[in-house]
């Protein structure tokens, strides 16, 4: 198996899936609110990914095009099923933040997106590289977001008071600065590409 | 940008520029800070230098870092400071003033392109982000002055605060306490550029004389607030009050000062009162049944929303087609 | 008609693994995930009642009317119910626990959606902490959180109203 290091990086920044490709979006607008969350959120995503294309990738020769999208949604929700239930059984916690969030991995764009657009075309071992790629460049983007969120709306790090007298933001808790906080950075991020060309 | 350009053909020229009307705006809004300030004391001064200061401040670093031209003197964003210095309590702690004005400039206007190009007025959005960060001092009310501390006695004044009319209407509590004639000068909890209807009613009196704005929008949104009020009354229907409805809120300011705004509000009058008659039952709805007392604020954004679309529908029959 | 016989088999054959690997996980889990769900009702029930370590619900026809919790010594130590009305924007579920004495010793807020500012302020320790050694009749010397009015009325009443409807048939 040869492993290509580019599939990899490509998912970081590149083809940042909230960043540049714009998907998922509404997970990331629903479970950012604070740090532990975007983690969680983003590892349960990645390891769907990771199970999926593998899988996807593997069956890729026996399944007919024309039954190809049931077939990737079965794979995926078993893997989204088995996340939730270890979630359950481990975390109960952050299964209950995420909440309705978790099965709904299952309609993430992200990662039908990568069964369709590469797994389904792609080595076993490439797949496996792409997923990591766009999982962690998802859960970076999810800690970026969740980061900033978290500090300014309620005023704590992963959970810990940092100053004492501030007035958390309320907005920054709520979709509403989920939303202002993504096209912000958006911005940005394409205000640092332009610059750089 | 500097001239005024925001209308449909056919156009005419005039010698009005953009700086001059703003500054008039500006000049009208100045008797109900001189009312709030003799209602609430220093307080209501210091949150209307800062809210302006700041945003002037914000508006020229901002160019400054954009390397654009810098365009203090067009006065919009003195008016922006001004108008969101109007929209908050008068006793505001100045780090929330500083930020709303920053945003209301920044996130508002600057974003957007500068003046023209923005979506929302300005002002409001600094107020609704705000409200959402802090509602605690965004709808902690100070009680207007007690007779005999007069403006000179108030800097060391300790506010006292009290709900405002409209929220104790929310609450279900009788507002037996407050005359129409109160409510009609302010003598009572709000926002500082709210409460003195008299002298929003000045300022508004001298715009319209000076056609700077046009009777459609402020008239037909107050009447559709009167009448949708007294329509859904809390005794039932058509028990409403229509002149608390009117006379209550940031009504007067909102309808005459912030829905007028030439740049997110619709072009042709056909347009303007589907604009108007929409921020009317807007409000009216969030007063009775949305989760804030007052609702002028959102209303007038939402509509700023849909004013692309009005104006497509709405715009004018090219001559001869 | 042939293909669509050879595309059903494909799909159930991923159907069949897939249930097959789900069932393997779910029942590896279950007793966890049961275990992890009966720590978290404790853990609540724990909160308003502090001296009771064992809980046992109390149930007429299908629901639980309200626990009794029992200290180390199998002694009672308090009753719990659920109290729940309709706040601002959300259903406000507060957990209540009672002496023998039928007077609060806590309450907890553990469901509500309320406007993050405002009506969540119901949450807060300075709202909780005056339900503590009140009963009934002295509920409504609870004052409601300012600017949270709707929200907090509507934790207070709806304490007053299962606490009365409740405590003659606690025991």
């Amino acid at each position: 198996m040869k492993f290509d290091s580019k599939e990899f990086i490509k998912g970081l920044i590149k083809e940042n899936p909230t960043f540049v490709l714009a998907l998922g979006l509404c997970p990331t607008l629903a479970v950012s609110t604070a740090l532990t969350n975007g983690l969680g959120m983003g590892i349960a995503a990645t390891f769907v990914l990771i199970g999926s294309n593998i899988f996807i990738s593997l069956i890729k020769n026996i399944v007919p095009d024309k039954i190809r999208i049931p077939c990737y949604i079965v794979v995926i929700a078993t893997f989204v099923t088995i996340t939730e239930l270890f979630m359950k059984a481990y975390s109960p916690a952050l299964n209950r933040a995420l909440g309705i969030y978790v099965p709904l991995i299952v309609v993430n764009c992200i990662v039908l997106g990568r069964a369709e657009a590469y797994a389904s075309k792609s080595s076993v071992s490439n797949s496996i590289m792409d997923a990591l790629g766009m999982g962690l460049g998802f859960t970076l983007a999810l800690l970026l977001i969740s980061g900033i969120r978290e500090i300014l709306g309620l005023g704590t790090f992963f959970g810990y008071k940092i100053i004492k007298s501030y007035e958390p933001m309320f907005i920054f808790a709520l979709p509403s600065g989920a939303l202002l906080v993504i096209g912000l950075l958006m911005g940005f991020l394409n205000l640092l590409k332009n610059k750089k060309t | 940008m500097n001239k005024l350009t925001v209308s449909y053909s056919p156009h005419l020229h005039t010698n009005q520029s953009c700086a001059k009307i703003m500054w008039s705006v500006f000049a009208s809004l100045l008797p109900a800070g001189i009312a709030a300030i003799f209602i609430f004391g220093a307080a209501a001064l210091w949150v209307i230098l800062l809210g302006v200061i700041s945003a002037l401040v914000t508006e020229g670093l901002l160019q400054y870092f954009n390397k654009k031209k810098i365009t203090l003197s067009d006065g919009s964003a003195a008016l922006t400071g001004l108008l969101l210095s109007y929209n908050l309590p008068a006793n505001s702690p100045w780090w929330l003033v500083v930020i709303g004005s920053f945003f209301s400039v920044f996130i508002g206007k600057q974003i957007f392109g500068g003046l023209g190009q923005n979506i929302f007025n300005p002002a409001l959005v600094g107020r609704v982000f705000l409200m959402t960060c802090w509602p605690k001092y965004m709808t902690n009310f100070m009680k207007p002055l007690d007779a005999g501390i007069n403006f000179f006695k108030s800097f060391n004044y300790d506010a006292v605060t009290a709900a405002t009319p409209l929220m104790m209407a929310k609450e279900g509590k009788a507002v037996i306490d407050i005359s129409y004639w109160d409510l009609f000068l302010g003598k009572h909890g709000g926002c500082l550029g709210e409460v003195c209807i008299l002298a929003l009613l000045a300022g508004a009196l001298f715009l319209l004389l000076k056609k700077y704005i046009s009777w459609h929008i402020p008239i037909i949104y107050i009447a559709t607030v009167g009448v949708f009020s007294w329509i859904f009354g809390s005794k039932g229907l058509f028990s409403g009050d229509f002149l608390f409805s009117i006379l209550s809120g940031g009504l007067i300011l909102g309808a005459f000062f912030m829905a007028t705004d030439y740049v997110t509000s619709p072009l042709t009058r056909k347009g303007q009162a589907i604009f108007a008659a929409g921020c009317g039952i807007l409000t009216v709805v969030i007063r009775l049944w949305g989760g804030y007392p007052e609702g002028v604020s959102y209303a007038i954004l939402m509509m700023n929303a849909a004013t692309p679309i009005i104006d497509r529908y709405t715009k004018n029959r090219i001559f001869g087609r | 008609m042939k293909e669509v016989l050879k595309y059903g088999l494909i799909l159930s054959a991923i159907c069949l693994i897939a249930s097959g690997l789900l069932a393997g996980v779910y029942s590896f889990t279950k007793p966890q995930i049961d275990k992890q769900a009966q720590n978290e009702i404790d853990k609540a029930l724990t909160q308003v009642v502090p001296q009771a370590n064992r809980f046992e619900p109390v149930q007429s026809t299908d629901e639980i009317l309200y626990y009794r919790g029992y200290d180390k010594n199998n002694k009672l130590a308090g009753f719990i119910f659920k109290a729940r009305a309709k706040g601002y924007s959300s259903t406000i579920e507060t957990l209540v626990g009672l002496s023998l004495q039928k007077k609060i010793i806590a309450i907890k807020v553990i469901a509500q959606n309320e406007t993050p500012g405002l009506g969540s302020r119901v949450t807060e320790k300075t709202f909780i902490q005056q339900f503590t050694n009140k009963n009934a009749n002295e509920l409504s010397n609870v004052s409601a959180i300012s600017g949270a009015t709707i929200s907090s009325s509507a934790v207070i009443a709806s304490v007053k109203e299962k606490l009365e409807k409740i405590q003659n048939i606690l025991k």
